[in-house]
């Protein structure tokens, strides 16, 4: 049995301090995943301990034939939703991200190229913006699939929908986003960065 | 412009030959549509975690200590409602009672006495109503009309219990 099986079953005995390390353990899943959701760094603070909160109510619920981390973003991306369909979020703040020291993106050491880098961070940003043009359910299914590494399967389980309409979802999601970079992109900015396809 | 097969390619990732990169390359020249599912795709392939700031889990905990003290007294509060709006609903259906059970003993044993007839009388009114019915019943409807009646009660049940099932068990495509 691995230890986060082992806090699992401490926790729903009714252990708190199990619950606790499983909260160390997948605070950085659960926040980014809401900052990706919600945009802002206090509404994520906010939405990642609620969500910890109904993890821990509904332990009993849990099926350990699941990962937990998959059952626990599941609890998190809905909540996420909800909340977004209950009130618009107004403007993202993504000028405060690491200039208020509450969020933090896990900086890559190896990197050789600072100027690459800078350029990479920069796309980032720029997704981190758009993806607020997505309808929350597709927001959540793209940052499952690139954030996560899920596979459409576990999106499906995760989000309660079909693999078909995870598929459909993601490529609508990419088109939209491709339509929005495009509006977006300024034409020197092309000239500048020519299309090659690395990623083949 | 005509994006196929490139469109394909770039939101599957599908490996590609190099005959089949370079036509990739030359269409993305022309097509800004593409280039920008190119950037899109090379930008999520490169995304980060972001943490949270230092301190989650002891503010998770004063959190949870919080929402278990509210949930205490919910719980006190809803027992002392539950109980007192009990309480009031005994007394409402009791109260016109206490008088007479307060009365002589001769009194409430004659009362007891004819709500214990009241309710046999009512029973076996019901069971003569019931066995009526099912002597006469029968004979209005035909053996074959009786058959449909009962597949289209069993058709419905069936429908009901596999929508309800459906609706808890598997998710909604939606």
């Amino acid at each position: 049995m691995n230890d986060e099986l082992a806090w699992v079953l401490q926790a729903q005995q009714g252990n708190d301090e199990a619950f606790t390390k499983l909260v160390e353990e997948h605070q950085t899943h659960v926040y980014n995943l809401c900052y990706r959701m919600l945009g802002e760094p206090e509404a994520a603070e906010d939405a990642a301990q609620e969500s910890f909160l109904r993890a821990y109510q509904n332990l009993h619920r849990y099926d350990q034939n699941r990962p937990f981390v998959t059952w626990l973003l599941s609890i998190t991306a809905h909540y996420c939703i909800d909340r977004l369909r209950r009130r618009k979020l107004p403007v993202f703040s993504i000028d405060e991200e690491n200039d208020d020291g509450t969020t933090f993106e896990i900086a890559d050491a190896a990197s050789p190229d600072p100027e690459a880098e800078a350029v990479k961070r920069e796309d980032r940003e720029r997704l981190h913006v758009l993806l607020k043009g997505l309808d929350e359910t597709d927001r959540a299914a793209v940052i499952m699939r690139y954030w996560y590494d899920f596979s459409e399967i576990e999106i499906a389980e995760s989000l309660s929908l079909t693999v078909s309409a995870v598929k459909s979802r993601l490529h609508r999601s990419r088109r939209a986003l491709a339509g929005m970079w495009q509006e977006e992109t300024p034409r020197t900015r092309t000239e500048r960065r020519p299309h090659e396809s690395p990623a083949f | 412009m005509n994006h196929r097969p490139f469109e394909d390619w770039l939101l599957n990732d599908m490996p590609i030959s190099p005959e089949q990169k370079r036509e990739l390359d030359s269409h993305l020249r022309t097509c800004s549509y593409c280039a920008a599912l190119l950037e899109t795709g090379k930008a999520l392939s490169s995304v980060k975690m972001v943490s949270p700031a230092a301190g989650f889990t002891a503010r998770f905990q004063a959190r949870l200590a919080a929402r278990k003290i509210a949930e205490r007294q919910r719980r006190f509060w809803g027992a002392i409602l539950f109980v007192a709006g009990g309480l009031a609903i005994l007394l409402w259906v009791v109260g016109p009672y206490l008088a007479s059970f307060f009365a002589s003993p001769a009194t409430w044993i004659s009362a007891l006495v004819g709500w214990g007839v009241f309710l046999i009388t009512t029973l076996q009114a019901m069971v003569q109503a019931g066995s009526v019915l099912l002597n006469i019943v029968p004979d209005f409807f035909s053996p074959f009309a009786w058959m449909i009646l009962l597949s289209a009660l069993a058709g419905i049940s069936l429908l009901w219990s596999v929508s309800i099932w459906r609706f808890v068990r598997v998710g909604r495509g939606r």
